[in-house]
């Protein structure tokens, strides 16, 4: 039974110091190459760190600098995710994941959702990927690639897995906060990723691969806790909280193959059902659709008209009521 | 350093304290954080050393420990810094806390310093003769402007940073002294309301006598900080958890049984005081502003102390 050993790195980057955390991305893949890893995973902007703020221009890298490729040339015989703040050539500053093999950088995903709320600031500093792909890879697999916040939409992993991923790989830079004991290691954001992660795994039928990162940038302590997690929604690894460290766990491809037939939900998906549905609510919700099923009143995009319902101006009243 | 993480009674069948059960925590996650975070914050600004004032209080006291146990305590400084009217049951439990952890620790009486500015009844102050009737809120915040002085003098010569020991509770009803008791290199536990802080100090060990004693800026004798509010901590702690941290309105917070009135007054404690939380505004003029278009990490490459 041939198996593949998957290396989760919880990587306390140094905030801003490229040079830094090149070294230590390849100290580590010697340490998990060394491990016999087939599969090597890093965090969200391991190489830079996260609340760069101003700093995001002073540590971003085409893709055809040098360094990249130098940590790339490290890959030979393996692959390896890694992540960091990409410079588009108009200029346009990217967070970014990149499949190394092989010696080359076979991929990019560019961070696609930017959380702007709470304690986050991603949109004022990076640029939106536009793109979603699945890619083959040297692990006979097909890998599809997210960051972070991509996962707090469920619209990825589904995409992703129709596009022919059996892995999932979402690597993260998660504060942690929401303390409290009622959670079930006392951490409410821990509780809400593993729910999320263990959702994807059994809703797509693909391994779950999520590695978040450690240490303290500011006044935010990210968690670490990363997982594997088969097709079937079983945990194969959980990293410890807090702790720097590589994590291996081996998987077996196959169980894609054997969940796939015993629990066929992504044949079962109807991706032309949801497209057309989707364009009628992307029409309704930009008032260019009338909506069947809608009180008369409701607003476009919604279906209950409030008690009141408030004066239209012009421009946003829905085409054909 | 016990590892006891229940608020159970020590000896006695009296609870050490009320705990609601919404604020409680998972007390080894926050001293790992927090662990974690003293590290951080201590290596990102090139520094080994910590300095506290500890006041006798829960808070400093919960803070002392918390350094001792993420950077040891021989490179922890305590700074005990009474006032002539200080309680002195203060200042033996702050001892104590020296004591049990083995940590450095200098008594520097602030007396000639407040009396210094407002006088005594023989000598005048440097603050005029009118400085002699000044107000126990004046002598109070002056008091607390002092120890900082010297905390960041002592934050020189013991070559450590100067860690803070105010809560959430009352850094959000603004019971602080502006560039007082609220100055600090950065705050461990500023995100913890004063039941948490309870909960915690009992899981690291602050001795029971701390633990038990009603909290207070002893700024003048007998003074309590709840008989000032005149609120109790659990109800104050969990009217600002559910208003501020879980976003309820006043309506909703009549709703689950809190006093509408109480709650108005604690939305007008906390409006007011946003500015004791708040870097001070600096007038736009230039193309890149600090706060607001100069937006850099406090820490960042070249930003240690070498």
């Amino acid at each position: 039974m041939q198996t593949l050993r998957v290396a989760l790195v919880q990587l306390a980057p140094r905030l801003g110091d490229l040079e830094v955390n090149l070294a230590r991305h390849h100290e580590l893949l010697e340490e998990a190459r060394g491990a016999g890893a087939d599969l090597v995973v890093f965090p969200e902007l391991g190489l830079t760190g996260y609340q760069l703020q101003d700093l995001a221009g002073d540590v971003a890298m085409r893709l055809d600098e040098p360094r990249l490729a130098r940590l790339a040339g490290e890959t030979r015989g393996l692959s390896a995710v890694v992540s960091f703040v990409e410079e588009s050539a108009d200029h346009r500053l990217f967070i970014a994941a990149a499949l190394l093999e092989d010696g080359e950088v076979r991929h990019v995903h560019r961070k696609v959702h930017l959380p702007t709320y709470g304690l986050f600031d991603e949109r004022r500093f990076f640029a939106a990927g536009d793109v979603l792909r699945t890619v083959p890879s040297r692990l006979g697999m097909g890998v599809g690639l997210a960051v972070c916040e991509d996962f707090f939409h469920l619209s990825v992993p589904h995409i992703l897995a129709l596009d022919g991923a059996h892995l999932l790989i979402n690597v993260s830079s998660s504060p942690g906060r929401d303390l409290a004991a009622t959670h079930e290691v006392g951490l409410g954001t821990a509780t809400s990723w593993w729910t999320l992660i263990r959702t994807y795994a059994q809703l797509t039928t693909c391994f779950v691969v999520f590695c978040n990162r450690v240490g303290i940038d500011e006044s935010i302590a990210f968690w670490g806790g990363s997982e594997v997690v088969a097709p079937t929604g079983e945990t194969l690894l959980r990293a410890p909280l807090y702790d720097e460290g590589v994590f291996t766990v081996d998987i077996s491809p196959e169980d894609v193959r054997r969940e796939r037939i015993a629990v066929p939900l992504l044949r079962d998906e109807r991706p032309e059902l949801q497209l057309r549905e989707l364009e009628r609510i992307v029409a309704e919700r930009a008032g260019l659709g009338h909506d069947t099923t809608a009180e008369p009143g409701a607003e476009p995009g919604l279906d209950v008209a409030p008690e009141s319902p408030p004066h239209e101006p012009i421009g946003f009243r829905a085409a054909g009521r | 350093m016990s590892a006891d993480a229940a608020p159970a009674p020590v000896g006695g069948t009296e609870p050490l304290f009320e705990l609601p059960p919404e604020l409680e925590i998972e007390t080894d996650v926050a001293r790992r954080v927090i662990g974690e975070f003293i590290r951080g914050q201590l290596r990102q600004a090139g520094f080994e050393r910590a300095v506290v004032a500890l006041s006798g209080g829960i808070d400093s006291g919960l803070v002392a420990y918390l350094v001792a146990e993420a950077i040891g305590p021989e490179r922890l400084l305590c700074l005990l810094m009474p006032y002539r009217t200080s309680s002195p049951a203060s200042r033996a439990d702050a001892e104590e806390v020296v004591r049990r952890l083995g940590c450095a620790s200098e008594v520097i009486e602030i007396t000639p310093m407040v009396d210094g500015f407002f006088g005594t009844d023989d000598v005048p102050g440097a603050g005029g003769p009118d400085a002699s009737h000044a107000s126990a809120l004046r002598r109070g915040n002056f008091a607390a402007r002092m120890r900082m002085a010297v905390l960041y003098d002592r934050s020189v010569t013991w070559s450590g940073l100067a860690v803070g020991t105010g809560n959430k509770t009352e850094s959000l009803i603004g019971y602080t002294t502006l560039f007082g008791d609220s100055a600090c290199a950065f705050n461990p536990i500023g995100d913890l309301y004063k039941s948490q802080i309870r909960q915690l100090a009992v899981a690291v060990g602050v001795p029971e006598a701390i633990l038990r004693k009603a909290p207070s800026a002893d700024l003048w004798p007998g003074q309590t900080d709840e008989a000032e509010a005149g609120i109790s901590y659990p109800v104050l702690d969990r009217l600002l958890y559910w208003r501020v941290d879980k976003r309820r309105s006043p309506d909703e917070l009549a709703a689950m049984g809190f006093d509408p009135a109480l709650v108005e007054r604690v939305d007008r404690m906390v409006a007011g005081s946003e500015f004791k939380r708040q870097v001070p505004p600096v007038a736009k003029l230039g193309p890149r502003t600090a706060g607001l278009d100069y937006l850099y990490p406090r820490r960042r490459p070249g930003s240690a102390r070498a």
